[in-house]
């Protein structure tokens, strides 16, 4: 593998030469190829370029479709178009508000108040019911571009003295915009009013360029655009980090602690110490989004510790981290001991260390973590973090925005085991209580999503999507539930699930799993026991159960034989486990236990 | 002219050797009405100058380029 280092800053036409030099090269990305249309109402070029260039960084393969010039109503509309043909995972529409506005964007007050409300109304009507078109023939996700509001009126001063002015009538479109798709699972407003303030909107456009080539936006920023796009990008092809480990000295406070002392540091409300307190306060603010945090640290544990605990301006404290490795062993060794503590992928990792050499290290030693290039100046941090695109998903459930705390949680239950010299009286000394409860609509995109992630305590690792596990929950002759787990750490979410048929005499286990968050603690024998007496009730008289193994689920090989199955045949791999209702499956003692 | 040269190799595409007076619109398959933007956008990047509208659209060859460039006292 060629050496990776800090990425040097691209420019446009260092994008066009690599996208020259890669688009033949076979495909070789661990991902899936995706395919990426682009529809926009002026010259784009360079966005697929740039675009595929970054997704080949990523490890992302991509196949571009570019409407033609200014067609991009015509290939929604027409079934038979490009567009459709090429069927899109993703599809960004790029229109402009000069081409909406068109000789009324320099001439807005050749219209009275009422006229330019009417039309921008009539605007948004286009735009939404080509958006509704595009669904109809789609299924990709669509990333639809809002407008820029102008930085200038011909009213001058006195424009935001009108009834309906110029300036209000973009920002009305961008509201009906954001309103109109807040709820829509396909549809994605992008903010490029926010882009273009972000990049300057002096700077947006080259006017030489627009009059000489019909650029809307300045070439030499399409890079940045590629890169908010990316944000999209990344979840659609699961690129979804979770976890970010941070070092400590020069990272999360300015000064090394071990020489500088706890009042010594620079963390708080003084020029030095601001940025490093706003950088946590931000770290925070995704902690409690559900990204877990973590530490590795070299350092003496007792100074590191003194600091969460006793300096003022800490907004992240020891509550925080899921993972702590605060020690002088190498950072490899502590990132590994991390990686098997939180017990997630090593590409969910962000790693941030302000030393160059720790990051060139993690960086050679594990290539799928994202190690981030941070500058050199600490008042940097913040932006530098503000612009991590990592996080994003489609959708998060409740569990996903909790995920944070719920390591945290894990991380104390872990050292409350390790203290405890019984696994009996540590179990017992959780207090937990496992509610049961039938699929519905808030527990079924959780459920759907345990049965695609779970890998270790699975039975039979079927996956089923969304729709699938709605068609099982409304059919009369299937039991379809979730399990909530709570201690006295705190709340662990839906964290297992099942699905069995119902038949006259037997019932079947299709699905049967738990989260690893709480394998070992004997919430299988809860589940297993409220299926085995409910199947009592309804008077079946034996339960069978499949167990296929994987190469993952091998923790999950003797739970039906311990809990009294008998094997009844071995289909290739597939075992097939037999229990009779008749012999009482025993709820464990330590677990309350409750349906809802 | 060395700055120059560098750009018109990395935005066109093609070797040093390449970018003399001979250059032009016509021979060079690179030098689209694209990439002739794009070339000016870089070279205004890079070396700091600016070209008006008129000066772009007489540039049609690397002679043309250099001694606009060299006008503007670069």
């Amino acid at each position: 593998m060629s050496k990776i280092n800090e990425k040097e800053k691209l420019g446009i036409s260092d994008y066009f030469n690599l996208y020259r030099k890669l688009k033949n090269k076979p495909n070789n990305g661990k991902y899936e190829k995706l395919k990426i249309a682009i529809l926009s109402s002026f010259t784009a070029n360079g966005i697929k370029e740039v675009l595929f260039v970054k997704c080949n960084k990523l490890g992302i393969n991509c196949d571009f479709y570019v409407g033609n010039y200014n067609q991009h109503s015509q290939e929604v509309l027409d079934k038979n178009s490009g567009l459709h043909k090429f069927k899109p995972d993703l599809t960004i529409l790029f229109i402009d508000a000069r081409s909406i506005f068109g000789n009324k964007y320099l001439l807005p007050y050749g219209m009275d108040d009422k006229s330019r409300k009417t039309f921008a109304e009539e605007k948004l009507q286009e735009i939404n019911s080509l958006v509704e078109k595009l669904k109809l023939n789609s299924k990709a996700k669509i990333l639809l571009h809002n407008f820029e509001v102008p930085a200038f009126s011909p009213l001058g001063i006195l424009e935001n003295k009108q009834k309906f002015g110029f300036v209000e009538s973009v920002e009305a479109l961008n509201s009906e915009l954001r309103a109109a798709f807040k709820n829509d699972e396909q549809v994605f407003v992008f903010d490029y009013d926010a882009f273009c303030s972000k990049i300057g909107k002096n700077n947006a456009i080259d006017y030489k360029m627009y009059y000489l080539g019909d650029m809307k936006l300045n070439l030499q920023f399409i890079p940045e655009l590629c890169e908010e796009y990316l944000g999209y990008v990344k979840p659609l092809a699961s690129i979804t980090r979770k976890c970010i480990v941070l070092d400590l000295d020069n990272t999360l406070w300015g000064g090394i602690t071990g020489e500088d002392g706890l009042g010594g540091i620079k963390l708080g409300p003084t020029p030095e110490g601001r940025p490093f307190m706003e950088f946590q306060q931000y770290l925070l603010s995704l902690f409690n989004r559900g990204v877990i945090l973590a530490i590795n640290s070299k350092n003496n544990y007792d100074d590191a510790i003194e600091v969460f605990r006793k300096h003022p301006h800490m907004a992240l404290k020891e509550d925080n981290f899921a993972a702590m490795q605060i020690n002088w062993n190498d950072k490899i060794a502590n990132m590994k001991v991390i990686a098997e503590e939180l017990n997630i992928g090593i590409g969910s990792f962000v790693f941030i260390d302000d030393d160059k050499a720790n990051r060139q290290m993690i960086r050679e030693a594990f290539p799928e973590i994202n190690v981030v290039e941070m500058p050199e100046d600490p008042s940097l941090y913040l932006k530098t973090l503000i612009d991590l695109n990592d996080f994003n998903a489609f959708q998060i459930t409740e569990e996903d925005g909790k995920r944070g705390h719920m390591y945290v949680q894990q991380r104390k239950r872990t050292e409350a085991q390790k203290s405890s010299t019984n696994l009996a009286g540590f179990l017992k000394s959780l207090n937990m209580v496992v509610t049961a409860e039938r699929a519905n609509k808030f527990s079924i995109p959780r459920i759907s999503q345990l049965t695609q992630k779970t890998n270790q305590f699975n039975m039979t690792t079927r996956r089923y999507m969304e729709d699938a596990i709605k068609k099982f929950s409304e059919d009369k002759n299937f039991l379809v539930f979730s399990v909530k787990v709570e201690d006295k750490f705190g709340d662990n979410g839906i964290t297992g699930a099942a699905i069995v048929k119902k038949g006259k005499d037997a019932w079947s286990i299709d699905a049967f799993l738990l989260s690893c968050r709480i394998i070992g603690r004997k919430v299988e024998e809860t589940l297993l026991a409220y299926i085995a007496r409910e199947a009592k009730k309804a008077g079946a008289k034996k339960i069978t159960a499949d167990f296929i193994p994987t190469n993952k689920n091998s923790v999950a090989k003797g739970f039906y034989k311990s809990s009294g199955f008998n094997i009844v045949k071995k289909e290739n791999e597939k075992e097939v486990w037999e229990y009779d209702p008749e012999k009482n499956y025993k709820f464990p003692d330590f677990i309350k236990f409750m349906e809802k | 002219m060395k700055e120059l040269k560098k750009i018109v190799v990395k935005v066109l595409n093609i070797d040093e050797i390449e970018v003399n007076d001979t250059l032009t619109m016509e021979n060079a398959k690179q030098w689209d009405s694209f990439n002739h933007l794009l070339l000016i956008s870089e070279i205004e990047k890079e070396m700091s100058i600016t070209f008006s509208i008129q000066e772009v659209e007489k540039i049609k060859s690397f002679k043309d380029l250099r001694e606009i460039v060299l006008d503007k006292g670069r």
